[in-house]
């Protein structure tokens, strides 16, 4: 009895749509930023998953990039975040609301 | 349904990893993992004597109570050191492939991954230095 | 295990051609020296930095043009994953023009808001490395790639006066939504990446111009669609295009002014470089439509015509209802992205070479040609807004005209370009772009294109008129032009005329000669 790939596959997407609809209705920035690093893990899923089935390493090696993309991000965005809440005491998006849409 | 879609051609193994036996040792160990705590604290309820006390309602019934918030707010100079290591941590994953990679026949290879690692290095280096000089890892 | 096993069998070359990706390397070390410069010279030495950031760049310009004119050596290195054609070339121009023209604009500025220059300047070269990047990959790994080191640099720069609020909040805003899109755009090159794998065993693969080839024999034709997809929508998102586009005004408004022209001119044509590339060389047009090659190519350039449409609307629509003059250029950034997507439907609709080559050249004219002005305007933007970017609304221009007319003019002179008024480079540009829409057979595509260049008179005119035709109640001191910000206006002001009056030898340097069109197929 074997996983088949399209099990990993559909965990991935799942994760991914939690994801995209917690960057959505969450209202704090901490949390909006946890919901993208879901994201980023759900593809890195996708990717060792096929690399895996595939027996082959690009995937792997796509994985090592995004996991280094994702830390520069989140330095960055903690960076951010520590800006505005130094400036503001809150951080809350519905607050943010200097700039109008 | 989804597999039925993506069934649509067989040729490639469509199978990750190891078959779902493998993972009997990891479903033993879960199961375990939740009777040893979920059964001391059902055994403890129909065993022990249940008598309430002020005494005993106190927090873990020793030292002195709590007199600040727990949601203390911590200096930011946390988060600076902690972002730094965030990154210098990560970056070593790429020392990983050539680790890897090192062990290959091919010695003109060899030779310039360990030149490329070398440079990657020296710009991580580099990076450390501009953080120092600008007082990033400075207390206080 | 997997990985040591599989490297160890194929027999590993690295492909190295350093010289192939020689700009690229100039402006990352000039990067690294400037970060350096900054960390180590007195506090009172620090103006240098924009001096080395601008010796960097001109360097990296040099040796685009030698790879321009003299390149006899192989046309891609990495295995594929570096291309060099004149795309990669037109785009990589562009970056480095915008990234020069910030730097000058900039130096001054950046003393006079007591901000760390050297900080500045390098993430500017960063970005603009990243830019490059995304240019000239061949790979979905490096436009990945380039796409981040260009958006996490641009997030920071965003924020950079950091004890003010809106800046604060066109940062925050411009990161939480770039790294959304691009695990959208990410995790359409997961899905491409699954679905190339083909029936006859081959694994998947992230090279561009081996996508195209796998289209027909992919081994899951669905997950073909749903990434590109999702690619679509990340680039969509990163330049801009209208469902896409509610960050943009705001970004753009908090932002400070010279890194909102960075952001609407370099970010911009970076992505519609990448964008271009993926989808006209990775899902390439085919005669046969029934095939799954057919399908994909029908479904993303039906998508994109409809964005385009929506794209110039919304953009010129909400520029007209705008009261600052910031929003007013974001808002025309969207317009102007939309006006290049016709291009870039142009470009799709066509498999042959000759007429592909043209619209690819267009679009990249195009770009040019908006970073110029683009570039101008915020420049004199800049200026009028003085420290702290307190003076950016319609009221604040109220008749200037008369007192500075010098800058007056040179901002009229930008907006009747960006309106696309003739002898000017917006016209020109327009013109590429739609001449290419019409060869391609897209007529209604053109009117509506046509049609928005009308809307969009009114708020380009608006600030003309505002300008000159307006009583103005506050006091007005002109503003000190530093050296460095009169080198930016003269450049764009003749390159505003050049590009109007003989686009013709750019057009040629962009256009794919011969020997790259067998190469890219």
């Amino acid at each position: 009895m074997y996983v088949h790939l399209s099990w990993y596959l559909a965990l991935s997407a799942i994760l991914f749509t939690v994801g995209v609809v917690g960057v959505i209705i969450k209202r704090n920035i901490i949390s909006m930023f946890m919901c993208i690093e879901l994201m980023l893990n759900a593809v890195n899923l996708t990717f060792v998953a096929f690399s895996s089935s595939f027996r082959d390493v690009t995937g792997q090696l796509f994985v090592f990039i995004v996991m280094t993309v994702a830390a520069a991000e989140a330095a960055v965005g903690l960076g951010i975040i520590i800006a505005i809440f130094r400036n503001r005491e809150s951080l809350d998006v519905d607050e943010a609301n200097i700039l109008r849409l | 349904m989804l597999s039925a879609i993506l069934l649509q051609t067989t040729n490639v193994p469509k199978t990750v990893g190891g078959p779902i036996t493998a993972y009997w040792p990891v479903m033993i160990f879960f199961v375990f993992a939740v009777i040893f705590p979920v059964l001391p604290i059902v055994l403890g309820r129909f065993l022990r004597p249940s008598i309430y006390g002020k005494g005993k309602m106190r927090p873990y019934e020793c030292g002195i109570d709590p007199v600040t918030e727990a949601h203390d707010r911590f200096t930011v100079r946390y988060y600076i050191v902690a972002m730094l290591f965030l990154i210098f941590d990560v970056e070593t994953i790429f020392l990983l492939p050539w680790a890897v990679i090192y062990m290959g026949n091919d010695f003109s290879f060899t030779k310039f991954a360990l030149l490329e690692m070398f440079i990657f290095i020296g710009i991580l280096i580099v990076g450390y230095y501009y953080a120092w000089r600008k007082g990033a890892l400075e207390w206080a | 295990m997997n990985l040591s096993l599989a490297l160890q069998i194929q027999n590993v070359s690295p492909d190295v051609n350093l010289l192939l990706i020689l700009p690229e390397l100039i402006v990352c070390t000039a990067g690294v020296i400037v970060m350096m410069v900054d960390a180590f010279a007195r506090p009172r030495q620090r103006w240098m930095t924009g001096g080395l950031a601008l010796v960097g760049l001109v360097a990296a310009m040099a040796a685009s043009f030698w790879m321009w004119s003299g390149w006899a050596g192989p046309r891609e290195a990495f295995h594929g994953m570096i291309v060099l054609d004149e795309l990669r070339l037109g785009f990589t121009f562009i970056a480095l023009l915008v990234s020069a023209l910030t730097v000058l604009v900039s130096m001054v500025w950046v003393e006079g808001e007591n901000l760390p220059a050297g900080e500045f300047h390098s993430l500017l070269l960063f970005a603009t490395s990243g830019m490059m990047l995304m240019a000239s990959g061949g790979d979905l790994v490096i436009i990945f790639l380039g796409l981040e080191i260009l958006s996490i640099a641009t997030y920071v720069m965003a924020g950079f006066r950091r004890t003010d609020l809106r800046s604060n909040e066109s940062s925050l805003k411009y990161f939480i939504l770039g790294s959304f899109s691009s695990a959208f755009l990410l995790y359409g090159i997961a899905l491409v990446y699954g679905a190339t794998a083909t029936r006859t065993g081959l694994a998947g693969t992230t090279n561009i111009a081996e996508i195209a080839n796998r289209l027909d024999v992919s081994l899951y034709p669905p997950l073909l669609f749903a990434g590109a997809a999702m690619m679509l929508v990340g680039f969509g998102f990163k330049i801009a295009t209208a469902p896409f586009h509610v960050w943009t005004p705001d970004v753009y408004e908090g932002a400070p002014t010279p890194v909102t022209a960075f952001m609407a001119a370099g970010p911009k044509a970076a992505g519609f470089a990448s964008f271009l590339r993926v989808f006209v060389f990775g899902f390439p047009f085919v005669a046969t439509v029934a095939s799954v090659q057919g399908q994909i190519h029908a479904a993303w350039l039906g998508a994109l015509v409809v964005l385009a449409i929506i794209t110039m609307t919304i953009g010129n629509v909400g520029a007209i209802v705008q009261n600052n003059v910031k929003r007013m250029l974001a808002y025309s950034s969207i317009a102007h992205a939309g006006y290049a997507l016709v291009g870039f439907v142009a470009a799709g609709a066509t498999g042959d070479p000759v007429f592909k080559s043209e619209a690819l050249s267009s679009v990249a004219f195009y770009m040019l040609t908006y970073a110029v002005m683009n570039l101008g305007a915020f420049a004199v933007v800049t200026l009028i807004a003085r420290s702290g970017d307190r003076r950016t609304d319609f009221e604040d221009y109220n008749g200037i005209g008369f007192q500075s007319p010098g800058l007056a003019f040179t901002l009229s002179l930008f907006m009747l370009s960006l309106l696309g008024l003739p002898l000017t480079a917006g016209f020109m540009g327009k013109i590429m772009v739609f001449r290419a829409a019409l060869n391609a057979g897209y007529y209604s595509l053109v009117v509506i294109a046509v049609l928005n260049t009308a809307i969009s008179a009114y708020y380009y005119l608006r600030l003309i008129i505002v300008m000159f035709f307006r009583e103005r109640t506050t006091s007005w001191s002109a503003p000190r032009v530093p050296a460095s910000v009169i080198v930016v206006l003269i450049i764009t002001v003749l390159g505003v005329f050049y590009l109007g009056l003989f686009p013709n030898r750019v057009l040629d340097a962009f256009k794919t000669r011969p020997p790259a069109v067998m190469a890219t197929r």
